[in-house]
């Protein structure tokens, strides 16, 4: 699956559960049937209207690459 | 309908209080709201109490009844109320319609929350229930995180920037300088704002409200009665709850809370005024860019427009609309569930003539705006001179 970044930010402090992912990404994604989501980010960091594409699911979380 | 009144307010200074427990809190607020009513707690009706979580934050539950006992009130229904950050409001919001509707003639609205005996971790995985558990939180977004994706938003759509956040920073802590009940005194520099570490980009330490202990109590009663009990009673003009989708991505445009607009628009209807008569407004700044989009949405300025007008200083305590005089929840301290019911009490203490060092010039007509989770509860009050 494949959509735009609707928007983003980098998350500094998280509770314990995501402690050790600190830096990390999390994006909304305005996916292609016009439906946003959560997830996160894999690899380069994203910025607004950046595509991205769905590598994989974790835990029923969809983690974003963006397509250069 | 019958006019109500707010008869009374009473409230902790808000910090972080290791040797206090919630309970004691709650029951300090309510003390001084009852004493300051010159009302016993056997003439107390209902009670209504706002609180997030408690439960979470201090292993207690069942505390409506568990606080109003406690306070001597005894028998009379005891219920809490949760809306996440606007429990406080709406707890007040179900009690003036009990009042309005003549079941009751004298009801305790109370707030309370006791955060600080949790590591900041454990606080923040608290306070992320207030989003959807089964989707963005999952994620791993927090709500300063949630915040910050409205931030970036607000920023690409309309061209707000980084100093516009920090001058709301500015501004409130400059005005919670002048509280003496707030958590953090001390004034900061756009420097000090612009260079704090990072919280979730670009949200940085000073744009995030506190963890705060505290409790508040207002008493309410119809307006026709309240003159057997103080000499300056203020009418609830105007007073509406509103919801929306809890989580973020469910939301068309996240640069407006449409639950904020709904509430303040009937909150308008209601006290027959619009956004121009409002003198004054404590708004919900649990991050800098909520008391943009806040003033947005309450239609004091137009949609974009909130990160240039906070620049302007025309929401200073000086300036044509003072926006959180008391410091806000930046400055003053957000212990969660207090915070709807403390704004009425400051609302109050500006339309008495009681603010002290923050009293402001025009202070006949004022505005309080509790904001729930990331906008999926708000409850606007507009309150006035009787």
């Amino acid at each position: 699956m494949t959509g735009a970044v609707y928007t983003e930010t980098v998350v500094h402090l998280a509770p314990e559960a995501f402690a050790s992912d600190v830096p990390y990404q999390v994006v909304i994604v305005t996916l292609e049937n016009g439906s946003r989501t959560t997830g996160r980010v894999l690899g380069e960091r994203v910025a607004i209207d950046d595509r991205v594409e769905q590598v994989e699911t974790r835990d029923g979380v969809p983690f974003f690459r963006k397509i250069l | 309908m019958r006019p109500v009144a707010v008869v009374a307010a009473g409230k902790t200074p808000f910090g972080a209080f290791p040797d206090r427990d919630l309970r004691s809190l709650a029951v300090e607020a309510g003390d001084k709201c009852l004493k300051n009513g010159h009302v016993s707690p056997s003439q107390v009706e209902a009670f209504y109490l706002g609180n997030f979580s408690g439960p979470s934050f201090t292993g207690q539950n069942h505390l409506a009844p568990y606080i109003s006992t406690a306070l001597g009130i005894r028998d009379v229904p005891a219920t809490r109320f949760e809306a996440a950050c606007a429990s406080g409001g709406s707890a007040f919001f179900h009690a003036f319609s009990a009042v309005a509707s003549g079941l009751y003639d004298c009801v305790l609205v109370a707030g309370v929350e006791k955060m600080t005996s949790q590591p900041t971790a454990r606080v923040t995985e608290i306070l992320a229930g207030a989003g959807d558990c089964s989707g963005e939180i999952k994620a791993g977004s927090t709500f300063p995180s949630l915040f910050a994706m409205i931030a970036r938003r607000h920023m690409y759509q309309y061209g707000t920037t980084r100093e516009d956040l920090a001058a709301v920073a500015v501004k409130n802590h400059a005005n919670g300088a002048l509280n003496p009940d707030a958590h953090m005194r001390k004034v900061i520099t756009m420097d000090q704002a612009l260079s704090a570490r990072p919280v979730a980009e670009p949200l940085h330490l000073y744009d995030c409200s506190l963890i705060s202990d505290g409790a508040a109590a207002v008493l309410l009663m119809p307006l026709d009665r309240a003159g057997d009990f103080t000499d300056k009673p203020v009418r609830i003009l105007g007073v509406a709850q509103a919801s929306d989708f809890v989580a973020l991505d469910q939301k068309a445009d996240i640069t407006t809370f449409p639950a904020v607009r709904r509430a303040a628009q009937k909150a308008y209807e209601m006290a027959g005024v619009g956004p121009r008569d409002i003198q004054f407004a404590e708004v919900h700044d649990c991050f800098t860019i909520a008391e943009i989009v806040a003033i947005e949405d309450l239609g004091f300025v137009d949609r974009g427009c909130g990160g240039p007008y906070e620049s302007s200083g025309a929401t200073a305590r000086d300036g044509e609309k003072p926006i959180n005089a008391t410091g806000g929840l930046k400055s003053k301290g957000h212990p969660v569930g207090a915070t709807g019911v403390a704004q009425i009490c400051d609302i109050v203490a500006q339309l008495r003539c009681e603010a002290g060092a923050m009293q402001l010039k025009r202070h006949s007509l004022g505005l309080a705006q509790n904001l729930g989770g990331s906008g999926a509860s708000c409850v606007v009050s507009i309150i006035g001179n009787a």
